[in-house]
């Protein structure tokens, strides 16, 4: 039995005559001898009548103020899906088709009970395997799984896998069903060098490496999430993105890629709301304690940083815009006490160094200062001067075995410098080069990075 | 009933990777450089001279950060004269240390992970290990050490995120 699993995104199955053309694509498969396991996600998206974001504000509509708990919202959320298979089973039906739709507990997808972010545990496939052996087409959920049946506890709660869920139920049921391929149909004719709606000359990569979608999916391209490609490349599956809505052959991805593919210039992505935030620490001595403070406080409050530089006199960093406030609201008016072990030659014990930002972000600033006066006699007080930089993106080269290339960063740099683009701060890795510049000039940037790098 | 031929046992499959910290990469015999650029309207013209100064040397730079008076780069210990003497020539004030290595802590999605760096931060302080610069990634936080700390630094980093000595591995930084 030659197992395919055929996964459709939100935009494959938001209309019928969509669903049509994907349910063509299931046909043409069973035609050809294989025994397809659809998956698929909900119906359109956000602002959609049963998409994932129109079920959660009926929830959060309840009562603004009340957070919806996690369990309640992943049965909303799982809603969307298993809408959205019942009706693909019955456009299949309407063909001709046997067709079965399963919730994700009913195709026997075991999860953690992380409500939300789920992580796959086990699949039991045996039922789905009966269906493939009476002729059937199982319609599976994307996105949703359920928990360990217990007798001490419910029997299985629903729960939702996160981002990313709905491909990476399709690369586990590869894997599971030991399939020949999975396939993730979506709006687009494969992976592009770029975004084609804003790079009209972008153009489909015949092959990609597992790593290489990893990192495109994780710099902002939405194409295949990087957990489904982290299943497929540990189970050697191989993963196709295809078009439902063109016979184009797509994007094969692969570990078994042509040397060319394994050292070459990728794409372009760009990504991120991000404010970058830069705190200047005069002593060198001081510097590493008053830092990991700061890491401390903010891991305290769940804000992720990256991007982080150091200098000798200054820390920076990025979060997210959306983190921001927490970050300046910890920071603003943060005292950190270095202790000098014993009196300085100017009679002081310790150095209290306290975070200023710019006037009109230092409400706890402006509080606080006041405050450490009584103590000034024995205790050295430093502002340790914040600024901001709002507004900002990331746009990334995707360059594999990067470190082996000579010179790509400085392409870049050249050809954002050279148009005016303000580079804030970069980062890379052996699979990229980002820039953090402003936001503004995302759209730009791009445009530029893709004619330089790839139109010629 | 299942059918005769279908497997009848529940998967043992393991699906998705383990998340947090999963993997400490040492790269070794890293070199890192200071390049001295003044804060002016030039700034970004001098930082495209010293970029193309290095790769007319065929010289591949990871690390590259950007300061306020600095652009500051990292690269293989074994092209560390090379690159000194190529800035020199062209008029830039550097300071070096080719003795470094990259030690780099890898984990599935690293920037949705909060905590790691001050976990990161309090193992290599513990360790003795100055930070020179950091590096982030999706997948990874590169920390730069003195290549003499690495053990102490390695051995920190595993008590931290409960690995054991299977989780480290080595790379080379000039590998091709």
């Amino acid at each position: 039995m030659k197992i395919l699993i055929q996964k459709f995104g939100g935009t494959s199955v938001d209309r019928k005559e969509h669903r049509e053309l994907a349910a063509r694509k299931v046909i043409k498969a069973f035609e050809a001898g294989y025994s397809p396991v659809v998956v698929v996600s909900a119906i359109g998206r956000s602002g959609a009548p049963y998409a994932t974001d129109t079920l959660v504000k009926l929830l959060k509509d309840i009562d603004p103020q009340v957070t919806p708990a996690a369990r309640e919202m992943d049965m909303m959320m799982a809603c969307g899906e298993i809408i959205s298979t019942a009706v693909f089973a019955q456009t299949l039906q309407t063909y001709g088709m046997k067709s079965v739709a399963l919730s994700g507990g009913q195709a026997g997808i075991i999860t953690d009970k992380e409500h939300g972010n789920a992580r796959i545990l086990e699949i039991r496939p045996q039922y789905i395997q009966m269906l493939l052996a009476q002729g059937y087409i199982p319609v599976v959920c994307g996105f949703q799984g359920v928990t360990q049946p217990s007798n001490t506890s419910e029997h299985g709660a629903i729960t939702t896998l996160g981002r990313g869920g709905s491909d990476t139920t399709a690369s586990a049921l590869g894997a599971a069903l030991d399939a020949v391929a999975v396939e993730i149909y979506t709006d687009v004719d494969g992976i592009k060098t770029a975004d084609p709606d804003m790079v009209k000359a972008a153009r489909t990569l015949d092959v990609c490496t597992y790593e290489e979608v990893a990192e495109i999916a994780h710099q902002g391209a939405k194409v295949v999430h990087p957990r489904a490609a982290e299943i497929a490349m540990d189970r050697n599956i191989p993963l196709w993105v295809k078009s439902t809505f063109s016979d184009h052959p797509g994007t094969r991805i692969t570990s078994d890629a042509p040397p060319e593919v394994k050292k070459r210039l990728t794409g372009i992505t760009h990504t991120g709301k991000i404010v970058y935030i830069r705190l200047e620490i005069e002593n060198a001595e001081h510097k590493p304690i008053v830092e990991r403070e700061v890491y401390r406080m903010m891991a305290h409050a769940n804000v992720n940083i990256f991007l982080v530089t150091f200098s000798p006199s200054a820390l920076s960093f990025a979060v997210p815009r959306t983190l921001f406030p927490i970050a300046r609201d910890l920071l603003d008016g943060m005292v950190v006490p270095v202790e000098h072990g014993k009196e300085d030659d100017f009679g002081k014990l310790a150095t209290y160094y306290i975070f200023k930002f710019s006037d009109g972000l230092d409400l706890a600033y402006s509080v606080q200062r006041p405050l450490l006066k009584a103590i000034e006699g024995r205790v050295k007080i430093v502002d340790v001067p914040a600024s901001v930089t709002e507004n900002c993106t990331m746009v990334s080269v995707i360059a594999s075995n990067y470190l082996r290339v000579s010179g790509v960063a400085l392409r870049i740099f050249e050809t954002l410098v050279k148009a005016g683009i303000a580079i804030h701060q970069t980062a890379d890795s052996e699979m990229s080069v980002s820039c953090l510049i402003p936001e503004s000039e995302a759209d730009r940037a791009v445009l530029l990075l893709h004619s330089a790098l790839f139109e010629n | 009933m299942l059918h005769t031929g279908l497997s009848n046992q529940a998967s043992s499959l393991t699906f998705e990777r383990e998340r947090g910290v999963n993997k400490v990469l040492i790269t070794r015999n890293v070199a890192h450089l200071v390049i001295n650029i003044e804060e002016d309207t030039s700034r970004f013209e001098r930082v495209l001279e010293a970029m193309r100064s290095l790769a007319s040397s065929n010289i591949p730079v990871f690390l590259v950060k950007l300061h306020r008076s600095a652009l500051t780069l990292a690269f293989a210990a074994k092209d560390a004269k090379k690159a000194d003497t190529s800035l020199q020539s062209s008029g830039f004030k550097t300071l070096l240390r080719d003795d470094l290595a990259v030690v780099a802590i890898h984990a599935d999605s690293m920037r949705d992970l909060s905590g790691v760096m001050v976990q990161i931060a309090d193992a290599l302080f513990s360790a003795g290990a100055r930070l020179y610069e950091t590096g982030d990634s999706h997948n990874s936080v590169q920390a730069l050490i003195e290549g003499a700390k690495v053990e102490a630094a390695v051995q920190s980093l595993l008590t931290a995120f409960h690995l054991d000595d299977s989780a480290v591995s080595e790379n080379q930084v000039d590998a091709e």
